[in-house]
């Protein structure tokens, strides 16, 4: 591979290619790097994707994108071994909001997309580095290869080696990411309709929080698609050190738990995953999102939003590649693709929901981490429940027995993280 | 396999697509560190079961059903773990990810 190329990505996902086929669509010759067999052979989420970025960027999608299901209920369950309390959201509205999908199928779409644009993208390529010449990145090393390009768009994900090998991001600390761990469980259309109380094509979201990760920070999703639920669990890895039992065996505790096995009875397991996901927001990204030569973006510059009950990675992720490829046009109309021209990037996420979204909620992941929330609330508003619904011929203020269930927390401690989160998340 | 049970993690990783590559992409750097280290929080979050207890405090490491998820990587008190993909597309194959 001696040609030369006007950019090269490296990491063919949601926000790699995203860049790759706007930037490919102007007539830039554009080469996608990817370690795995083909586009979304690596890649691994929860399970949603918020449309609003799609209706932009490929207005045809509702009819070509792998969609699952259109989600149109939304649960948030509070679990304990043996007590639950749920918020269940339904709308009869049809818009497309949000859809749950494969994003292995999604990403393959990405791909061609990318291809049918013109971009050259190159599979079962892991990039070593990039090649950095008086300060500037020129380039990328494969192995004993070199390719050179203007410039290069940094969309490795998650575990960002090439940034960190070219000394420009530090090792990844267990504080700022999660670990998620997932089972695809196949089950048949009319089961899982008939289970979730949903009709042809309508999704569900869930996310459950306490018992799922042994009361650590973090939590559990199940996400319903066509012909297959996908269930999960997401540990903060700054508590990992805290888990009582190994993960693999917490996920097992998870399926196998009342609520949950009742749901997925008869069916059979497809695929059991795992991967890294950014929650600290802005604290997740690398020193800087471009410098002489190179942009990142997607994951690997920690765009995820994290709200606890809302998860968004794959529309950050590809707002940020589109970005960068007007940044990208905007920097070749001058000529240079030094860090003054490319921080036009930078401008261009403050103005946009990527930056104005992951500022706003700046101090969410601060509030997220407080260990309170999975451990005593949890138990708290179930053990009230439990007790107030409990008749026996005592009488039962709604009060009294918030108070007499709440323990050991002190009414300042409830007010003081009741008001954290309402002003945060 | 029915799910009314715990599923070994052996069983939930042969459900996966894979093309193992004979030549292991992580390794142990010094095997003395682990024997040193107290929480060895690899044996419990990785979530594939790579890493398992070896003789005298040691830990051994398979790479054959490593999910590439990095998280060994990060959660190493010692920097002990030299982490790399799979090469040449090498690894699991994410078919429902």
């Amino acid at each position: 591979m001696s040609t030369r190329f006007d950019v090269i990505v490296v990491g063919a996902g949601p926000a790699g290619l995203t860049a790759a086929q706007q930037l490919a669509s102007r007539g830039f010759k554009v080469l996608v790097i990817e370690r795995g067999k083909k586009p979304g052979s690596k890649n691994v989420f929860g399970g949603r994707i918020y449309a609003h970025v799609l209706d932009r960027l490929y207005p045809e999608y509702v009819k070509e994108a792998p969609v699952e299901r259109w989600v149109r209920r939304e649960r948030v369950t509070f679990m304990t071994e043996d007590a639950w309390t749920t918020v269940d959201f339904e709308t009869t509205k049809t818009e497309h909001r949000s859809f749950t999908t494969y994003l292995t199928n999604f990403v393959e779409w990405l791909g061609k997309k990318a291809e049918s644009a013109g971009a050259v993208v190159v599979s079962e390529v892991p990039v070593d580095s990039l090649v950095i010449k008086d300060g500037r990145v020129v380039g990328v090393r494969a192995g004993n290869d070199e390719v050179y390009s203007d410039v290069v768009v940094v969309a490795e994900g998650i575990n960002r080696l090439v940034l960190e090998r070219s000394g420009l991001a530090p090792k990844l600390s267990p504080d700022i990411v999660a670990l998620g761990v997932k089972e695809v469980i196949k089950l048949d259309k009319n089961t899982i309709n008939e289970r979730f109380g949903l009709d042809e094509d309508e999704g569900l979201a869930w996310v459950l929080a306490g018992y799922p990760t042994h009361y650590l920070p973090g939590g559990a999703f199940i996400y319903t698609n066509k012909e297959a639920i996908t269930l999960g669990i997401v540990l903060y890895l700054k508590y990992g050190y805290q888990l009582d039992i190994p993960i693999y065996e917490l996920i097992e505790e998870f399926r196998l738990h009342p609520l949950v096995k009742r749901l997925v009875k008869g069916g059979q397991l497809l695929e059991y995953s795992a991967h890294l996901t950014p929650v600290a927001g802005l604290n997740a990204s690398p020193p800087n999102l471009y410098g002489n030569g190179y942009l990142v973006v997607g994951d690997a510059a920690g765009f995820l939003l994290h709200l606890g009950i809302i998860i968004r990675g794959v529309d950050f992720a590809m707002e940020s590649g589109r970005l960068a490829a007007e940044a990208i046009i905007k920097a070749h109309d001058v000529g240079r693709y030094d860090a003054e021209t490319l921080s036009i990037y930078g401008k261009m996420l403050e103005e946009s929901f990527v930056l104005r979204e992951l500022r706003t909620f700046r101090n969410a992941h601060k509030v997220l981490m407080e260990p309170r929330l999975y451990d005593d609330y949890v138990k708290l508003i179930n053990k009230a429940l439990a007790r107030y619904f409990d008749v026996d011929g005592t009488p039962r203020r709604l009060g009294s027995t918030l108070l007499e269930a709440k323990g050991n927390i002190t009414l300042l401690d409830l007010a003081r993280d009741a008001i954290r989160v309402v002003m945060n998340l | 396999m029915s799910l009314d049970r715990k599923i070994p993690i052996e069983e939930r990783l042969n459900s996966n697509a894979w093309d193992v590559d004979q030549r292991p992409h992580i390794r142990i750097i010094d095997p003395e560190q682990c024997r040193k280290c107290d929480k060895k929080p690899c044996l419990y979050l990785c979530p594939a079961r790579c890493y398992t207890p070896g003789p005298n405090g040691t830990v051994l490491f398979s790479h054959e059903g490593c999910l590439e998820c990095g998280t060994c990587r990060v959660v190493c008190p010692e920097n002990n773990i030299e982490w790399n993909y799979p090469r040449s597309g090498f690894g699991v194959q994410y078919r429902f990810g």
